[in-house]
């Protein structure tokens, strides 16, 4: 087959790129169609290749993904089905020069939030000095009373986080929203990279791209710094709801390469001496440090939620006692709610007094009046967020729903303001996709993950994950969504042609 | 680190049903080649039932059918001992421990299970039914190759070889049992020919004939054939065997006394049994005793390393 090097294959032979763009950007074409200098060599060799060997490649990549077991979990007609990975074998490039960028705006962005979460648990400076309204707090469905006058080591209570960050008209990347809670993806992040090595070996040699295996040796070396400091070799355990869990795959993954016990609630017990022990074949051992991946409201019944399975009766007394930390700290999902996050540029001046690196998306606060009359006003035109839903559940995009929606939607605003905001509809940026009709545009979101302890870390990338329905935004793999390789190049030996 | 005794449990059940899959492939494919052996009347598909367990499950539909047996031993979902559930139950259990195990060992799992529940349905028919035992029975046998050569003898892998023997052990009796059930009174005009096939099969499904044949130097004859599959400690299947390498593993673990003394107590009943080759009901009753005591020795593991 040949074409033109601004012209992308289908099935049923060369179409025109263009014809097939939506109006934002595309992460690896220029408007024109022409490959951006970081993808030439990316987009000639998938040219030499042709649709049929790529579909090879696909194939094998998909075979390797079933074979290697990485799977996710869905929840589906009351049953609990382990199914295989969706990936797309196109990557998604990014220049090395613009992530370092995003990479020192992200740590400073946590590092804010962090000094926002511990300060909102112990003297509410921000709220003294008018920065931050109080009542966003009091009714807040993430803060914990409970947590009030605890200091974690370094004053950090988000250790993991995993921030949304997506690529609007306008060609700049903004943080769509801040993933505080139990973030999962990064597991996928690793092996999709080992998928993408094996997949397009010749571009590996061809491209500086940037490793992203360090994450979980960084990961190990965070939880270590927590334990608590009489401690000095600490034993951490990886707690998951268990294996019906949605991410129990990477639950067990990030224990398998920290070389950490992968544990239940069941298998943890609170002692009278208020230390956290694992039931082990030869009895009790200590555990110091819990990077639990189950929900706060879970993870102590005695404290919360009275009848949970999944926790363990007195965590949280340990965890205040000082003889066990826990990771990401109880209560850090405070500041992970999307009325908070309007507020997080101000937190940044605040608390650093610097100007944010990354920015937010523009957002309107419904519980002020003039923002929300703004919105109502304009609801056809917006996203509506109701605060505190996660995995996308509860969106509503303005210009797709029907009007009986809007109404609805309208009506449960002006009933809880505080829990809504809205945002302008992105455009959000494209990446070639392969699909059953050939190579088509497809929505992107991206999910790099922030290490915050003593220090900062970012992952190389993230996890790139795509709406592989025809014009949808929706990207969460319990929706249908699927994901790609996320390059980090740094140009060096880019500009030199592809072998053969 | 000491072993989470959850997955102290999940480990031992993964290896028990992988060495039921692995047991049941081996005794299915040798017993169709004793079959081809025979006059037809003389012997049916009927008593392979029994290497599954119990009757309990036994759909009464089952009869001598070749092919409705192969079809309840492989892939048979109403079955909880078939070949394609027991694969799926040492996945399912290997999966929730991958974390203590080189990750190579979960792939070859893996990828057996994908493979059996592709392929058991339409393995049922005997044209393809070799092939497919092959495969269970090899990478079976690749699974244990892998955590051989690559993992750690920490307690996890104890307790990986715990599942193992005590199911071969298991395996080793009830092929036994099936012997016991096809064990005629010897009707005049029958003759000894017949009985040596079906010997040669016994050992053929536990691989053993070959190296029944070097230690023995002698025959194939009954009384010989049982006592090495009881009682000869050097080959791998028999269950003195198997005993010895729960023995090893058992001077391993911590806090070991009553499990070793559970398996001195099967040692003994072992021992104690001294069963006939040539009375079915006597061969038989010396079996399930066997498998009584090694009961007794899985309960007492359970008691001391999972819910202690």
């Amino acid at each position: 087959m040949v074409s033109s090097p601004h012209h992308l294959f289908t099935r049923s032979g060369v179409v025109g790129w263009w014809g097939l763009r939506s109006a934002g950007v595309d992460e690896l074409l220029e408007a024109d169609g022409r490959p951006r200098p970081i993808a030439s060599d990316l987009i000639e060799l998938i040219h030499r290749l042709g649709i049929d060997d790529l579909r090879e490649r696909q194939r094998v990549c998909d075979l390797e993904i079933l074979t290697m077991g990485i799977s996710f979990t869905v929840y589906s007609d009351g049953e609990n089905i382990d199914r295989a990975w969706p990936f797309d074998i196109i990557p998604r490039l990014i220049d090395g020069d613009e992530w370092s960028h995003v990479e020192r705006g992200l740590a400073q962005r946590l590092q804010a939030l962090n000094r926002f979460i511990d300060d909102i648990y112990n003297e509410r400076r921000i709220i003294d000095d008018g920065v931050f309204p109080a009542e966003l707090i009091d009714d807040s469905a993430n803060f914990r009373p409970e947590c009030q006058g605890v200091h974690p080591k370094f004053g950090v209570w988000a250790h993991i986080s995993g921030s949304d960050l997506v690529r609007a008209g306008d060609g700049q990347l903004y943080v769509l929203e801040d993933n505080l809670r139990v973030p999962s993806g990064v597991s996928y992040v690793l092996e999709n990279r080992g998928i993408a090595k094996r997949a397009f070996p010749e571009l590996f040699q061809r491209y500086l791209i940037r490793p992203v295996d360090a994450y979980t040796d960084e990961l190990n070396k965070l939880l270590h710094s927590l334990a608590p400091a009489d401690r000095h070799d600490p034993t951490i355990v990886v707690l998951t709801p268990g294996t019906f869990n949605s991410a129990y795959f990477e639950h067990s993954y990030l224990a398998q390469r920290m070389g950490a016990e992968l544990v239940e609630g069941q298998d943890l017990v609170v002692g009278d001496d208020d230390c956290v022990y694992m039931r082990t074949i030869q009895g009790l051992e200590r555990v110091d440090v819990i990077y639990r991946r189950i929900d706060d409201l879970y993870i102590d019944p005695d404290v919360f939620i009275a009848d949970s399975m999944l926790g363990v009766a007195g965590l949280m007394r340990a965890w205040k006692a000082g003889n066990v930390a826990i990771a990401n700290a109880p209560g850090a999902g405070v500041a992970d709610d999307k009325c908070v996050y309007a507020w997080v540029p101000d937190m940044i001046r605040y608390y650093l007094g610097e100007e944010p690196l990354i920015a937010n998306v523009p957002t309107f606060r419904c519980m002020y009046d003039d923002e929300r009359e703004h919105v109502l006003a304009n609801i056809a035109d917006l996203v509506l967020k109701p605060a505190n839903e996660s995995g996308g559940y509860g969106i509503v995009i303005g210009n797709r729903a029907t009007p009986e929606e809007l109404e609805l939607t309208a009506a449960a605003i002006r009933a809880d303001p505080r829990n809504w905001v809205a945002q302008p509809i992105l455009d959000l940026s494209t990446g070639p996709t392969l699909v059953a009709d050939g190579i088509e545009p497809r929505h992107l979101d991206l999910r790099p993950f922030i290490l915050t302890g003593e220090s900062s870390y970012v992952t190389a990338g993230g996890l790139t994950r795509v709406a592989l329905t025809k014009g949808s935004l929706v990207v969460n793999s319990s929706q249908g969504g699927g994901s790609k390789d996320t390059w980090i190049v740094d140009r060096d030996r880019s500009s030199e042609p592809v072998e053969a | 680190m000491a072993l989470l005794s959850r997955v102290a449990s999940r480990l031992y059940w993964a290896a028990r049903y992988i060495e039921r899959a692995e047991g049941s492939a081996r005794v299915l494919r040798a017993y169709g080649d004793v079959l081809a052996d025979l006059p037809t009347t003389s012997l049916r598909w009927s008593p392979l039932v029994t290497i599954s367990g119990s009757d309990v499950h036994l759909p009464a539909v089952i009869g001598s059918d070749e092919h409705q047996v192969a079809q309840f031993l492989i892939a048979d979902r109403e079955h909880p001992n078939s070949i394609v559930n027991t694969v799926d139950h040492s996945r399912e259990n290997l999966r929730t421990c991958r974390e203590v195990l080189p990750r190579e060992a979960w792939q070859t799992l893996n990828d057996l299970s994908i493979y059996v529940r592709g392929a058991a349905v339409t393995s049922v028919d005997r044209r393809r039914r070799d092939r497919f035992l092959v495969r269970v029975v090899d990478e079976s046998r690749r699974l244990d190759g892998v955590l051989q050569s690559t993992m750690t003898r920490d307690e996890a892998f104890e307790m990986w070889r715990l599942g193992r023997y005590i199911e071969r052990a298991d395996m080793t009796t009830r092929v036994l049992g099936v012997r016991a059930a096809t064990l005629l009174p010897v009707a005049p005009g029958q003759t000894d020919a017949f009985n040596e096939v079906q010997w040669m099969g016994v050992l053929r499904s536990l691989s053993a004939l070959q190296m029944y044949q070097r230690a023995t130097r002698g025959p194939i004859d009954g009384p010989a054939v049982v006592r090495f599959l009881l009682f000869d400690h050097r080959f791998p299947r028999s269950v003195a065997g198997c005993l010895a390498e729960m023995r090893t593993s058992i001077l391993r673990l911590p806090e070991y006394s009553t499990v070793l003394g559970a398996v001195e107590a099967a040692d003994r009943q072992l021992r104690r049994s001294r069963p006939a080759a040539d009375d079915g009901a006597a061969l038989d009753a010396a079996m399930e005793e066997v498998q009584v005591a090694l009961a007794r020795l899985d309960g007492v593991m359970h008691e001391q390393y999972v819910v202690h």
